[in-house]
């Protein structure tokens, strides 16, 4: 089920389903990717309405251009490039960053208070044990919102969706290491945010 | 030798562990963190954040966002050009599905409609309703609830010239219909069943088979049970009414049992209160009378009220 012209990879059963007019393909490919890219919009977006817009702007642009999708990568992948670009376009267009943003903190800086998380000291707050915690999920949230959203998009792509550097530069349109340089740098952000968890 | 300052070192941490380094400098970072305790512990809580983030799940989807993406869609759909193929080969047939339950109950509705529809059409010519009797295969004489129209079709099969079907041949039902209404002798097992209602041949009136749900009453509220000595039973609707009022609530009204339904209960009181008053009034209750045991508010689920933050009783007065 490869598709000519492309690297390799099979394309989507449920896009070739939906290419040939299946019933329900469409409304299947929605629910596989839905929790995928709600959750990449939210933790760009830190607005759950605006996300869902978004999330919603994303399926629609999938629906009008699913059959120029080539396969090249995975769907998605694919749907998640989508994603990144309306959320930078929303956060563009906000007004003011201080109505839907808390305020990030300086990159470059090490000295800043932004700690968000004080746990007690010990083996058990490790950050490997803490992870079963399901609070965790919600401390990482937090601390993905206070990253400067130009960087924050970059670490959801590499470090939780696990895109490579090269797709990332692709998508911003910047060298490689530029986005490493970046990416480094937003993680270092977090790493202090989640001081002394991390 | 470590050769590496502390802020080189930790601009280096990325890719030094994705393993993107030269040798040499991978070599030489390595020195100064076996020799950096601040920088190593860089170094392994920076991994740790990125193993945090590998395995941060994704959050589920509010279901208003399937919904909405399906809205988003019919809605473009239904403004696109015919035959337009916006995401496949035939951009329109995976919607369809969308509407098929719709399109099922319709041709329901329908289907109902027009077997009704055909009841109350007056008899056609009376021989018809012998021939029909006589010519019925024994198939379509004992004919199925669920294929009421394949057992017409079959009848109609068998006596085409006989039978007709007013929708198919309203002008000639017309011409065979007799200017003055006959009484229907049609057997019962001869008409197609109608789901969900009854439908009376004799009068023509579909009657219900339950009393409209909109007058029955309201469903929420906890019953309650207070037993009152036959002394006390005097005016204990109206100091139950005033516990409820002091407490903040409402009487929505008070049921007096005539003579001949009382069994036992002088009458019952609907209050609506605070959720905050619900233990206060069950204490007043006891002070009026005894509450049985499981109706104490411990043993109880309390249930909600028509509104939020409310709570309604059915207070039943027990004389005993």
């Amino acid at each position: 089920m490869g598709r000519p012209g492309g690297k390799g990879r099979p394309v989507d059963l449920l896009v070739e389903r939906f290419r040939k007019g299946a019933p329900g393909a469409f409304e299947a490919i929605v629910r596989a990717h839905q929790d995928r890219v709600y959750s990449f919009c939210a933790r760009m977006l830190s607005d759950r309405e605006d996300a869902l817009d978004a999330a919603q702007e994303v399926f629609l642009s999938a629906w009008r251009n699913l059959s120029e999708f080539r396969g090249e990568a995975a769907l998605s992948t694919w749907l998640l490039r989508i994603a990144a670009n309306r959320c930078l376009n929303r956060i563009r267009r906000r007004k003011s960053l201080s109505v839907h943003e808390a305020p990030w903190p300086e990159l470059s800086g090490e000295t800043d208070d932004a700690i968000i998380f004080q746990p007690a000291g010990g083996e058990a707050d490790r950050p490997d044990r803490l992870a079963e915690n399901c609070e965790m999920g919600e401390i990482l949230t937090k601390a993905l919102s206070r990253i400067d959203p130009g960087s924050r998009w970059m670490v959801l792509l590499s470090d939780v969706e696990g895109f490579s550097y090269e797709e990332i530069a692709t998508l911003a349109d910047v060298p490689v290491g530029t986005v490493k340089s970046r990416l480094h740098r937003a993680r270092m952000a977090m790493r202090r945010l989640l001081s002394p968890v991390a | 030798m470590d050769t590496m300052d502390c802020r080189q070192a930790r601009n280096l941490l990325s890719d030094f562990q994705d393993g993107t380094m030269e040798a040499a400098a991978a070599t030489g970072l390595a020195a100064h963190l076996r020799g950096c305790g601040e920088c190593a512990s860089a170094d392994a809580s920076l991994h740790a954040v990125r193993e945090l983030l590998r395995e941060l799940p994704p959050d589920p989807a509010p279901p208003e966002l399937f919904a909405s993406v399906l809205a988003a869609v019919e809605a473009e759909d239904g403004n696109a050009r015919p035959g337009s193929t916006p995401g496949g080969a035939d951009g329109t047939r995976p919607f369809l599905s969308r509407f098929r339950v719709l399109l099922e109950a319709s041709v329901a509705v329908l289907l109902v409609a027009s077997v009704y529809w055909y009841q109350r059409t007056p008899a056609p010519v009376s021989h018809s309703t012998s021939v029909l009797s006589s010519n019925l295969s024994p198939e379509a004489g004992t004919v199925s609830s669920s294929r009421p129209m394949a057992a017409k079709e079959d009848a109609a099969k068998s006596s085409p010239s006989v039978i007709r079907l007013p929708r198919e041949t309203p002008k000639e039902a017309k011409e065979e219909v007799p200017a003055a209404p006959r009484p229907r002798t049609w057997t019962a097992e001869s008409l197609p069943s109608v789901p969900a209602l009854r439908a009376s041949t004799d009068s023509e009136r579909i009657v219900p088979v339950a009393p409209s749900r909109l007058l029955r009453p309201l469903p929420y509220g906890r019953d309650i049970v207070v037993d009152v000595n036959p002394e006390r039973s005097e005016g204990a609707e109206e100091r139950i009414a005033e516990a409820a009022s002091r407490l903040g609530g409402i009487v929505e009204r008070i049921e007096r049992e005539s003579d001949s339904e009382r069994n036992g209960a002088a009458g019952t009181i609907r209050v609506i209160l605070p959720d905050a008053a619900a233990a206060g009034f069950i204490e007043e209750l006891r002070r009026i009378g005894n509450v049985p045991k499981e109706y104490l508010p411990s043993e109880i689920d309390i249930p909600a009220g028509p509104r939020p933050g409310t709570v309604a009783y059915a207070v039943r007065i027990r004389v005993r």
